[in-house]
């Protein structure tokens, strides 16, 4: 008997998987995200460059230990020019001969640096061919108010070396209490985890979730339910499906898998600064709970996509339905600056466990501090649960549907109809 | 918890062979409602093998409920369902070829595929499952469209796999919901003698209707159901010596004028043809007599009422539709 309803399953997952990934839409969806993917990739680098501070500039100064001091600090300084030509004392001559430059974008602009008599504060002027972006005019700045302070630090007798050292900037380290002990964390990393782990999901429960509820409401519309419910369970018929479906964005999910490790070693990952996967700053151990919690939340929301596409009647339904299917998913993004600021509070604690917001912000937890393990297992224990329960209201959900020809069931109805059933 | 996936009702050994007198599908007593509306009153029947069964009635009457129940779709509110002689268990399904009134296919999936899949689904191997799919293509003559995706099928095509589809696991029982709607004449009659050609060798097959000449024609016993009761119900032979043969058929050539006689109590007329019922217990030879004083009379015979005129006889004014 349950070897009937098992090889039905696998043969209904089969069906589902094989029907998608010979799909048109399956190989254009796998192919565009990553050309997406790199086109946007290729577009941050593209504005990154854009917005650089100015590569060839000249200083224009009446007082050359000043001209030099600032040529100095922006040389040291973030986002430095390659070249900076320094004219001081400056002649008339020479700024007609820089506004030439400008003119045939030899040169990005120069900043005059000039003090009024008897003021020690120094008062900069930039002159180029276009508005100042943010990080020249940081830069200039920064240079500015450096060139000042080495210039008063050395009229106050302090050597070169000492005034070096104390304009050095000083690096804060972050460290973490993860398992009893401290370790160097990078919130920005935990962060970013649980971020992947949220983008992944919700594009994995926006394709293939409701994928599933087309699916059902297919089998509805085209009446071939009836047909299949009188060969198999509404069981099998449900959790072939999920299978099925799963296996299809599992299978989409290691093609870019793959790709992403593949660019992970190329020369254009290298140039961002990213060498191999591990450089991404996620554990083995982190990458084991992300599949689980991928999986998981993954498998929840297709059950309860499936739940909704069964109590539909018709395609442009689900499309209402979409919302109410991802909200816990936004919920736990809005919540999750607060789970990183406070992974261990009660409210922290009692999110993690409610099935719905299990993926993500356990997750969190997971990458910020390390939950007790009872925790952990709890909600994953939770999270099986409600993804077994899910299917099977779905399955009699889908049932039930035989009976109600052509309408919504409200949820008495639906009550009423799983009585009758 | 207790596993969702398992069934609640009794194991089925799905080899077993059937007692033979055991009919293959037994209702006893069987009742179903909806909100407040009953949909099957009390209902009792059997379909033996090699037998063909009509269940007959007017559009509500609860002929689809009746069968939903058969098959394990829905479960009755009280009295017994067996199916090859035990309660219902899905492992039975595999048994049983069933056609629904409301029937569908994946419309992208190819023809193929689709027959396959469904068998596979009743428990045949992929390989059986494909050299008999092409083997009934062959025979409902549709092999071309084999490799065809379903929507680009006409609906009588479409029909035809459905059916196809049904059959193909090669069920000791098989349920047809209106089997016949919409399809055109040639390929009804080469549908119905596929279902004779079954019942030859053993199959029990059931299928519901309203088309009176279909029953009259294919099956062997039948049950009447309206408002959810069973109204008239026994062998095709059986049902119909009940009732008086009173209705005369009229060849004639000449004057009409013998259709006032005091036997009639109805008739229709057309040219040169009659239809006549007679009033109870009236004398058939006295209207011969008669007829043949004034018209050449080519025909006169006296028939059992048909099938169609027991239907709305039984059934009346009292039809949902």
């Amino acid at each position: 008997m349950r070897d009937g309803l098992f090889r039905n399953t696998v043969l209904i997952a089969k069906r589902e998987y094989l029907e998608r990934v010979k799909s048109r839409l399956f190989r254009i969806t796998t192919l565009l995200v990553p050309i997406g993917m790199a086109g946007l990739a290729f577009l941050g680098q593209f504005s990154g460059r854009k917005m650089e501070g100015v590569q060839h500039m000249a200083i224009v100064s009446g007082d050359p230990g000043l001209a030099n001091e600032v040529k100095a600090a922006l040389l040291d300084g973030e986002s430095a020019p390659k070249t900076v030509d320094v004219y001081a004392p400056a002649t008339p001559a020479d700024r007609t001969l820089l506004n030439g430059e400008i003119s045939s974008h030899q040169i990005g602009g120069y900043l005059m640096v000039e003090r009024a008599e008897g003021d020690t504060q120094p008062e900069g002027t930039w002159v180029s061919g276009s508005a100042i972006n943010f990080v020249s005019q940081e830069q200039m700045e920064r240079a500015l108010s450096q060139a000042l302070i080495r210039e008063q630090l050395a009229a106050r007798g302090m050597r070169e070396p000492q005034v070096q050292a104390l304009m050095k900037k000083t690096k804060l380290n972050t460290m973490q209490v993860k398992n009893g002990a401290a370790v160097t964390s990078d919130s920005e990393k935990s962060f970013l985890g649980a971020y992947i782990l949220i983008i992944v999901l919700y594009a994995s429960v926006l394709i293939y979730g409701i994928n599933i509820a087309r699916s059902v409401v297919e089998e509805k519309t085209t009446r071939i339910f009836e047909v299949l419910l009188s060969t198999t369970s509404s069981d099998s018929l449900m959790l072939g499906k999920l299978l099925g479906v799963g296996a299809v964005g599992l299978t989409q999910m290691a093609i870019w898998g793959a790709l992403l490790v593949f660019y992970t070693g190329t020369a254009m990952a290298a140039s961002q600064g990213v060498h191999g996967l591990a450089s991404l700053g996620i554990t083995k151990a982190e990458l084991g709970f992300f599949g689980i919690f991928f999986l998981g939340g993954f498998f929840l929301y297709s059950a309860l996509a499936a739940a909704l596409g069964s109590s539909v009647s018709g395609e442009q339904e689900v499309q209402q339905f979409t919302f109410v299917l991802i909200s816990p998913l936004v919920v736990s993004v809005v919540l999750l600056g607060y789970v990183l600021g406070n992974p261990n509070s009660t409210a922290s604690v009692v999110l993690s466990l409610i099935p719905p917001f299990t993926p993500i912000i356990m997750y969190m937890r997971i990458c910020t501090q390390m939950p007790p393990w009872w925790q952990v297992w709890l909600s994953v224990v939770l999270l099986a649960a409600s993804v077994w329960s899910m299917v099977w209201l779905a399955a009699r959900i889908y049932r039930v549907g035989v009976l109600m020809y052509g309408k919504r069931a409200t949820l008495p109805e639906m009550l009423r109809w799983l009585r009758y059933s | 918890m207790l596993s969702p996936f398992l069934s609640d009702t009794a194991d089925c050994d799905s080899r077993s062979i059937p007692d033979s007198m055991d009919p293959l599908v037994e209702l006893d007593h069987v009742s179903k409602s909806y909100e407040d509306k009953a949909a099957v009153r009390d209902l009792s029947l059997k379909i033996e093998a090699g037998s063909m069964f009509g269940l007959l009635g007017p559009n509500g009457a609860g002929k689809t409920s009746t069968i939903r129940m058969m098959i394990g779709i829905t479960m009755p509110d009280a009295g017994k369902v067996s199916l090859f002689g035990k309660p219902f268990g899905n492992d039975a399904l595999k048994r049983v070829g069933y056609l629904p009134e409301e029937r569908g296919l994946y419309k992208k999936m190819k023809v193929i595929d689709q027959l396959v899949f469904l068998a596979e689904l009743r428990g045949l191997g992929a390989l059986e499952a494909r050299r008999r799919s092409k083997q009934w293509c062959e025979r409902l003559q549709i092999a071309e469209s084999m490799d065809k995706r379903t929507e680009e099928l006409s609906k009588g095509m479409q029909q035809k796999i459905q059916f196809i589809s049904t059959l193909l696991h090669d069920p000791e029982l098989i349920i047809m919901d209106e089997p016949f709607s919409g399809l055109d004449p040639v390929n009804a009659v080469l549908l119905q003698d596929t279902l004779l050609e079954l019942k030859k060798s053993g199959n029990a097959v059931l299928f519901s209707t309203h088309r009176m000449d279909q029953v009259e024609k294919l099956c062997d016993s039948i049950c009447l159901i309206n408002h959810g009761e069973a109204v008239l119900a026994g062998g095709m032979r059986e049902v119909k010596s009940r009732y008086e043969r009173n209705r005369v058929i009229i060849q004639f050539e000449g004057s009409d004028a013998f259709l006032r006689h005091a036997a009639i109590e109805e008739y229709k007329s057309y040219a040169g043809h009659a239809e006549i019922k007679l009033k109870h217990q009236a004398d058939a030879q006295d209207l011969l007599r008669t007829a043949a004083a004034t018209a050449t009379i080519t025909k006169f015979e006296l028939v059992e009422p048909s099938l169609e005129e027991i239907f709305i006889e039984t059934v009346g004014g009292r039809s949902d539709a």
